[in-house]
C-alpha cells in the first residue's frame, strides 16, 4: 500500500472523527443530572472521547482493509462457507435441524427459560415463512403483516371466550379472518408498487391496531382479552384438579403434575404449524401459481403480456400469507391466554420484515438462520436491557455488511429440465 | 390467405398530442407484416394499443378467426394475451431474470397449469393428472428449446444468458402461449449480423409452420427486407406508404420520410 493511501485513508477517518463528535458530543457528552432543585448537566467528555477515538481507529482499519483489495478475513470466510455447506446439502440440514427440534424439549440443559425462547423463536420463524410468501415470493413489500397477526388472535381469543369451541375448530377459523382481512389489504393496493405499496401496508397495520384500541364493545380496548382458553391435549386439560368429570393430561397418563407439560405441547404445537407452512410454501412454489407469485416479482408487465391475471395472483398471495401469520396469531392467542394491542405494534412487523430480508428473500432456510441469529442475539444480550436493541440493530448492520443478499441468498428452480446435477 | 388482423381508422391522442392517426391496414395468416418508420413515428404505440396496454382514442381493431371476428378494444391488460391470443415482446428486453429458462417457458403456459392444478388443490395432492400435464408443459418448453438451440441451458436463470439468446428466449416465450397474432417490438435491435440472420430463419420458422401472424417492428433493414411480407410506414403517426418490401424500398415517399426531401 502506498503512502498517499494511508494518508488518504488518515484524512477520511478524522473526518469520520467528526461526524462522531458532532453526534455523540449532544448526546452523551451533556448528561442531565438532578441535584436537589432543579437540573443540571454534567458533562461526561472523557466517554466521548473514547467513543470517537473508536469510530476513527474502526474507520481507518475499515479502510486499511479495502485499500488491500483482500476480504475481510474471518468473518465473511466463515459465513460463505457456512452458506456453501447449506446450500450443497440443503435436506441434510433441513433434517438434522428438525430433528433437533423435535428432541430439543429433552436435551439436559432445556429449561422452561430455553423452552419459551425457543416458542418465541419457533413464532417468529413461522411468521417469517408467512411473510415470505408475500415479500419473498410475490415481491410484494408489506410492512404491515403484524395486522394479519393481529385479527387471527383477536378472531381466535373472540371466538373462543365467547363460543367456547376448542382450539382445534378456532384455528381454522382465525386463519380463515385473516385470510379475509388479506384479501381486503390486497384490493386497494393492487396498484401499488414498491415504496407505495410499503407504506400503504404500513398504515393498514396502524389502522388494525388503533381499531383494536378504541371499538372497546367488542376488543375491549386497551384492557385487552383475559382468559383465553389454553389449548387441550385432544381434549385433555392441561390442569393440575380438573373439573368434575374431566380426566387432565398427567392423570390420563399416570405423571406427576408439571407446568412443563404444556410449555412443551405448546413448543410441538407451534413446530408443526410452523412445519406445515414450511412445507404447503415449498410445495406450492412448484405450481403455477407459485410461479405466477415470482414471475410478479421479476416483472409484471411481462406476466399481463403472457396473459397471467396480476389481480388474482397477488390476492392469493396476500391471503395465504395472511392466513398462516392468522394461524401463529390464534397460538400467540392461546400461549398467553391474554392479549391486548400492544402486543401488535409496528416493531413486530419491522422484526418480521427483517428476518425475512436478512435471512435472504424467498429463502426457507434463510428465515430459519435469521429468527435464530435476530432473537437469540436479543435474548442473549437481555441482561443490558435497554441497550440489547444496540445488539438487534448490530446483528442486522453485520448481515448487511457480510451479506448483502441476505444470509442464503441462492434461488433453486422449482423444475429443472436436466435433473440434479450434482 | 385469409385476413388476421385489421386495423381500421386506429387514432391515438396523448393530450394534445396525436401519435398516431386514422391509421388503417390489414395483416394476413401466416405472414410477416413489417411496420417501420423513423424514431417516434408511432409504432410502438400501435403495439400497445393492439395489446391492450393503451386503450385507443378511436377506431377498431379486429382479430379474425376461421369465421367470426372479435374487436381488441374489448379486452385489456392481461386478456388480450389470454383470451385474444395476441402475444408480444417488448423493446427492452422483459424477461424473467432470476428465474430459470424453463420456468420462464412455463410462466407462459400458466393458465392451462393453472386448470390442470385445479387452482392449486389438486397440485397440492399430487395428483398424477396434474403431474402428467406439467410434463406436457415441459415437453413443450423442450420444443421450443431445441428449436432455439438453448436446451442445455434450460436450468441457467434467464437474466444470466447473452443477449442475443435472451432476445430468442423471449419470442418463444410468448409462442408458449400458442398465439394467433405475435407482435414483436424490434427483436434485432442489438443483435450482431450472424444472431440477426438467425433470427430471420426463426421468425421464418414460425410463419410457416405454426398457425401464426407476425407483426414486427424494426429498424434493421437486413430483417425487414429479407423476411416480411407486407411493409406498412409510419410517420408522424400516419400511413404514409404500404406495399411489399421491393415496393418499399423503391417508394419515393418513404426514402423521403427517412432522408429528407430536397430543397
Amino acid at each position: 500500500m502506498e503512502k498517499k493511501d494511508i494518508i488518504q485513508s488518515f484524512k477520511d477517518s478524522l473526518f469520520t472523527g467528526l461526524i462522531a463528535l458532532a453526534l455523540f458530543g449532544p448526546i452523551v457528552g451533556l448528561r442531565t443530572a438532578s441535584k436537589g432543585e432543579g437540573l443540571f448537566i454534567t458533562p461526561q467528555w472523557g466517554v466521548v472521547f473514547l467513543l470517537v477515538g473508536l469510530c476513527i481507529l474502526g474507520r481507518f482499519l475499515i479502510n486499511l482493509n479495502s485499500a488491500r483489495k483482500t476480504e475481510i478475513t474471518f468473518f465473511s470466510k466463515f459465513t460463505s462457507k457456512f452458506s456453501a455447506v447449506t446450500e450443497d446439502k440443503a435436506k441434510h440440514f433441513a433434517i438434522t435441524a428438525i430433528l433437533f427440534a423435535v428432541v430439543f424439549p429433552f436435551l439436559p440443559f432445556t429449561d422452561r427459560y430455553f423452552m419459551d425462547v425457543a416458542i418465541m423463536i419457533l413464532t417468529y420463524i413461522m411468521l417469517g415463512w408467512g411473510l415470505n410468501i408475500v415479500v419473498g415470493l410475490a415481491g410484494l413489500l408489506d410492512l404491515g403483516y403484524v395486522a394479519f397477526y393481529a385479527v387471527g388472535a383477536y378472531s381466535y381469543a373472540l371466538i373462543a371466550t365467547t363460543f367456547g369451541w376448542s382450539f382445534w375448530i378456532c384455528l381454522p377459523l382465525a386463519g380463515l379472518f385473516a385470510a379475509f382481512f388479506g384479501i381486503l389489504l390486497g384490493f386497494p393496493v393492487l396498484r401499488l408498487r414498491g415504496d407505495y405499496l410499503a407504506i400503504v401496508t404500513l398504515g393498514f397495520g396502524e389502522i388494525i391496531r388503533i381499531i383494536l384500541i378504541n371499538w372497546y364493545e367488542v376488543t375491549n380496548g386497551p384492557d385487552g382479552i383475559t382468559g383465553i382458553p389454553r389449548p387441550s391435549f385432544f381434549g385433555l386439560p392441561f390442569k393440575r384438579s380438573p373439573d368434575e368429570g374431566e380426566i387432565s393430561f398427567h392423570l390420563f397418563f399416570n405423571l406427576e403434575y408439571s407446568t412443563m407439560h404444556r410449555i412443551i405441547f405448546l413448543y410441538y404445537l407451534i413446530l408443526v404449524l410452523a412445519l406445515i407452512t414450511n412445507y404447503f410454501t415449498l410445495k406450492i412454489r412448484k405450481l403455477p401459481v407459485g410461479r405466477a407469485w415470482e414471475a410478479l416479482r421479476e416483472d409484471e408487465i411481462a406476466c399481463k403480456s403472457l396473459g397471467v391475471n396480476p389481480t388474482n395472483t397477488k390476492l392469493t398471495a396476500f391471503a395465504i400469507g395472511a392466513m398462516f401469520g392468522g394461524f401463529a396469531g390464534s397460538f400467540f392467542a392461546t400461549r398467553q391466554a391474554f392479549i391486548s394491542p400492544e402486543s401488535f405494534t409496528f416493531i413486530e412487523s419491522a422484526i418480521i420484515v427483517a428476518i425475512v430480508v436478512l435471512g435472504g428473500m424467498g429463502s426457507q432456510t434463510g428465515v430459519v438462520l435469521a429468527s435464530i441469529f435476530l432473537i437469540g442475539i436479543t435474548e442473549m444480550f437481555r441482561d443490558l436491557e435497554q441497550y440489547r436493541m444496540i445488539a438487534f440493530g448490530g446483528a442486522m448492520v453485520l448481515i448487511m455488511v457480510f451479506k448483502p443478499k441476505g444470509i442464503l441468498a441462492n434461488r433453486k428452480p422449482t423444475i429443472l429440465m436436466h435433473g440434479d446435477k450434482k | 390467405m385469409s385476413n388476421l388482423l385489421s386495423v381500421e381508422n386506429l387514432t391515438m391522442k396523448f393530450g394534445g398530442l396525436t401519435a398516431i392517426d386514422d391509421l388503417s391496414f390489414d395483416a394476413k395468416n401466416n405472414q410477416i407484416t413489417s411496420i417501420i418508420g423513423p424514431n417516434g413515428a408511432g409504432k410502438t404505440t400501435v403495439f400497445n394499443c393492439l395489446t391492450g396496454f393503451y386503450k385507443p382514442t378511436n377506431g377498431q381493431m379486429f382479430l379474425h378467426k376461421e369465421d367470426s371476428k372479435i374487436s381488441l378494444r374489448k379486452y385489456t391488460d392481461f386478456k388480450i394475451a389470454y383470451v385474444a391470443k395476441v402475444a408480444r415482446t417488448f423493446q427492452n428486453i422483459r424477461l424473467f431474470p432470476a428465474m430459470s429458462v424453463l420456468e420462464n417457458l412455463l410462466v407462459a403456459q400458466h393458465n392451462e397449469l393453472m386448470v390442470a392444478s385445479g387452482y392449486s388443490l389438486f397440485g397440492l395432492l399430487n395428483l398424477k393428472s396434474y403431474k402428467d400435464k406439467e410434463q406436457l408443459a415441459v415437453d413443450k418448453a423442450k420444443y421450443w428449446l431445441d428449436i432455439i438451440g438453448l436446451t442445455h441451458r434450460a436450468d441457467d436463470n434467464a437474466g444470466d444468458l447473452p443477449y442475443g439468446d435472451q432476445r430468442k428466449l423471449e419470442i418463444v416465450r410468448a409462442m408458449c402461449i400458442e398465439p394467433r397474432l405475435l407482435c414483436l417490438d424490434e427483436p434485432a435491435a442489438g443483435l450482431n449480423p450472424k444472431e440477426s440472420a438467425e433470427l430471420n430463419k426463426l421468425l421464418k420458422f414460425i410463419k410457416t409452420e405454426k398457425q401464426t401472424g407476425i407483426l414486427l417492428i424494426e429498424h434493421d433493414m437486413s430483417v425487414v427486407m429479407g423476411i416480411s411480407d407486407h411493409v406498412v410506414v409510419l410517420n408522424y403517426g400516419k400511413k404514409i406508404f404500404e406495399g411489399t418490401a421491393d415496393q418499399t424500398k423503391n417508394s419515393k415517399e418513404v426514402i423521403e420520410a427517412y432522408l429528407g426531401v430536397d430543397e
